[in-house]
């Protein structure tokens, strides 16, 4: 009888998976979101090329916040819709597993979204990165789990509390303010070529294991807070 | 709730009633480790309930199911959180219930019936020592009403604990040792079975 | 509920928020270069001051909560954010006011009071979240937060100084601070501290009873009365163009009293109500 934390992880992982891709009503509606989202944006933000790649950051890290708050809000829908939470935390297995399980999940989601808009903006703005690439791809995955971590507890603690929907942005939003400051900078900065994102990343990484630890450790008494 | 003491006998059939609102349920989600007391601590065979909960079988009003997957995909996923691996306890609990594990129809087509056996089959194949069990009979037809007391009647004879809550009594007569009666959050009331089926 | 001791320590605040007023519209010196619009620090710095104890008050307590699960440490908690808030308000509110004159400007992203904004956002919505959660959730909810919150803090701070050097930095003093304005700020910082306190155990007697008559949804009235209170004062300020200095100074103090008053009305007509309903169930 084994319960442990990596193997129950990964198997919350592969349900969340096989679930969505059952019904795929998440992501369709996601995917759609996400274009009308970068859409909007591109109509009412219309720079000439070298402007754009000043504002660039900045849009693009409001466009995934949006559509992440929105992926987010839907998260624990389906283990609120029948129950199944109580289920989960009648069982032995610890609820950390169910939070990483989830994040995990989320994070390829939202990864997924952002891939899709990161195209669109490409295409729209006429993009070309000045600076180096790679530190860009750093600071997306970094970005992401910041705000998919802090996202998901969140969303936990929403459960509980009577304007689900709500909550969910005005619990993350003041908490990620300096995650997404360093995003749009590092973004900037590698889109201009001006200067180096390699502070931001450094930034966003304590960020990062601040937060994640923070989560790990309080998750289990948010979702038993009854 | 106010304040409830109980003692319960290992091997024992409890019927658990009272109005709406006494705190039935209440009683059973804190027993199961779901609502945390504000005083007090829950011991099952003397280990801290939130310790114990491999030994817990737990059936609520909502079925506790995944509507998109199949009844053994339900059942596969739960088990891993047991740490069960074979799936021969599991075919095992959804014959028991009267299911056919091989069925591979999604959860949500099931009718009230056929999700009710199945909540009971997560909540027995991990061969708990202590059921508890929400209300199994509501909104039940009465064939698998009448399978499910049966069934409960056969975990007794196994040496299992069972504290059930329900309004209908009939169905348990034969089977229940002993009923409990709470009212407004407290235990009033505690008798063998014929003495308090009224 | 209301002991001795609690109207000792109201008449020593009176007392000493009526010197303090006094010292700083009067006794102060004259600032070389903002005037008498300065004289809004007296106001500012010690509101500041409280609120950031407040905030800590609340962190503390709610460490403690999580860990002991005891009801005290909840009220203190509830208390420490919501009188910290109000606090946290009137610096945000006397801040701009000075701004305006002394910089031209109503608002600057440098660390300070991008701090100071972030906490007030973070501690609104530590008490939305305690107002909407349910019952039984909203207290070991809002502590989790409060760790949240109290994480974030220097991770703004230290952000902000990161990443916004290439903006101007505003001086706030132009060089050390002239003695007898330490010791005017020195009494306007206990009286503004003692003005906190009163009001915190006001607060936290309040909260006690209503935890003993369980009652849950404590009408919290509107928040929003104090943001109008804003509104006005940045359309005055966009009208007149140039007001004398003084006037800037008297709009901070009223801004910052004003707060302060409605905050104590509204608790007192919670206790009213309380009270009631502690008498109906006869406690």
């Amino acid at each position: 009888m084994s319960l442990s934390i990596t193997k129950l992880t990964a198997v919350n992982v592969g349900k969340d998976m096989s679930l969505e891709w059952r019904s795929r009503d998440v992501l369709n509606s996601m995917l759609f979101f996400a274009l009308l989202v970068v859409v909007i944006f591109s109509w009412a933000f219309d720079p000439t090329a070298e402007q754009s790649r000043r504002m660039v950051g900045g849009l693009a890290w409001v466009a995934f916040l949006f559509s992440t708050v929105m992926a987010l809000n839907q998260s624990w829908a389906r283990e609120l819709r029948n129950g199944v939470l109580d289920a989960y935390r009648v069982s032995p297995a610890p609820s950390e597993a169910l939070f990483l399980g989830k994040c995990l999940g989320n994070f390829i989601l939202v990864l997924l979204l952002e891939c899709v808009m990161a195209v669109l903006f490409v295409v729209f703005y006429n993009l070309r990165s000045v600076g180096p690439l790679w530190q860009l791809v750093i600071v997306f995955l970094l970005g992401t789990w910041a705000l998919v971590v802090n996202g998901t507890f969140f969303a936990a603690m929403s459960i509980r509390t009577r304007n689900r929907e709500l909550m969910l942005p005005l619990l993350l939003l003041p908490i990620s303010i300096p995650a997404v400051a360093a995003m749009v900078l590092a973004t900037t900065n590698v889109l201009t070529g001006e200067s180096s994102s390699l502070l931001q990343i450094k930034f966003l990484a304590v960020y990062c294991v601040v937060f994640t630890t923070a989560c790990f450790l309080l998750f289990d008494t948010v979702l038993n807070a009854e | 709730m106010r304040s409830v003491s109980l003692e319960l006998e290992r091997g024992r059939f409890y019927v658990l009633r009272g109005e709406n609102g006494a705190g039935k349920s209440t009683l059973l989600r804190m027993i199961a480790g779901l609502n945390q007391p504000t005083e007090g601590r829950i011991l099952i065979y003397g280990i801290p309930n939130r310790e114990a909960r491999s030994e817990i079988g737990y059936m609520a009003h909502a079925p506790l199911l995944y509507d998109e997957f199949s009844g053994m995909e339900n059942l596969r996923f739960f088990a891993s959180l047991y740490g069960i691996k074979s799936e021969d306890s599991l075919s095992a609990a959804m014959e028991r219930v009267g299911l056919n594990p091989g069925l591979d129809r999604r959860v949500g087509q099931y009718s009230q019936g056929m999700r009710q056996r199945l909540s009971l089959a997560r909540a027995i194949f991990h061969s708990p020592r202590l059921l508890l069990l929400d209300e199994p009979f509501s909104n039940v037809d009465p064939d698998s009403a009448v399978a499910i007391a049966r069934l409960l009647a056969g975990m007794r004879s196994e040496g299992k604990t069972i504290l059930l809550v329900t309004h209908q009594l009939g169905l348990l007569s034969e089977v229940a040792d002993e009923v409990l009666v709470m009212s407004r959050g407290e235990l009033v009331k505690r008798g063998a079975m014929p003495q308090v089926s009224a | 509920m209301k002991t001795k001791l609690f109207y000792l320590w109201a008449l020593i605040t009176l007392g000493l928020l009526v010197f303090a007023v006094y010292q700083a519209a009067y006794v102060a010196p004259m600032e070389a270069t903002m005037f008498d619009a300065q004289r809004i620090f007296y106001y500012h710095v010690p509101a500041a001051a409280t609120a950031f104890s407040l905030f800590i008050v609340n962190c503390i307590a709610s460490i403690i909560y999580l860990a002991k699960r005891s009801q005290w440490s909840d009220a203190l908690a509830v208390t420490g954010a919501e009188v910290g808030v109000v606090f946290c308000l009137v610096v945000l509110i006397t801040g701009p006011i000075w701004a305006r004159y002394a910089w031209g400007t109503f608002w600057v992203w440098d660390a300070r009071l991008t701090t100071t904004l972030l906490l007030w956002l973070l501690y609104v919505s530590y008490l939305i979240l305690r107002r909407s959660s349910d019952a039984g959730s909203a207290s070991v909810l809002a502590a989790s937060l409060a760790i949240f919150a109290s994480l974030d803090i220097p991770i703004v701070y230290m952000s902000n100084r990161w990443f916004r050097t290439n903006h101007p930095q505003p001086v706030i003093f132009n060089d050390a601070l002239d003695p007898r304005m330490k010791i005017v700020l020195m009494w306007c910082v206990f009286a503004f501290m003692a003005l906190g306190i009163l009001i915190a155990w006001f607060r936290y007697d309040l909260e006690r009873l209503a935890q003993r008559i369980n009652a849950i949804h404590v009408q919290r009235a509107a928040r929003g009365g104090s943001a109008m209170i804003l509104l006005p004062a940045v359309a005055l300020f966009q009208l007149t163009g140039h007001w004398p200095p003084i006037r800037y100074f008297h709009a901070g103090a009223i801004a910052a009293w004003l707060i302060y008053i409605v905050y104590v009305f509204i608790l007192v007509g919670k206790l009213t109500k309380l009270r009631k309903e502690a008498a109906e169930l006869g406690i």
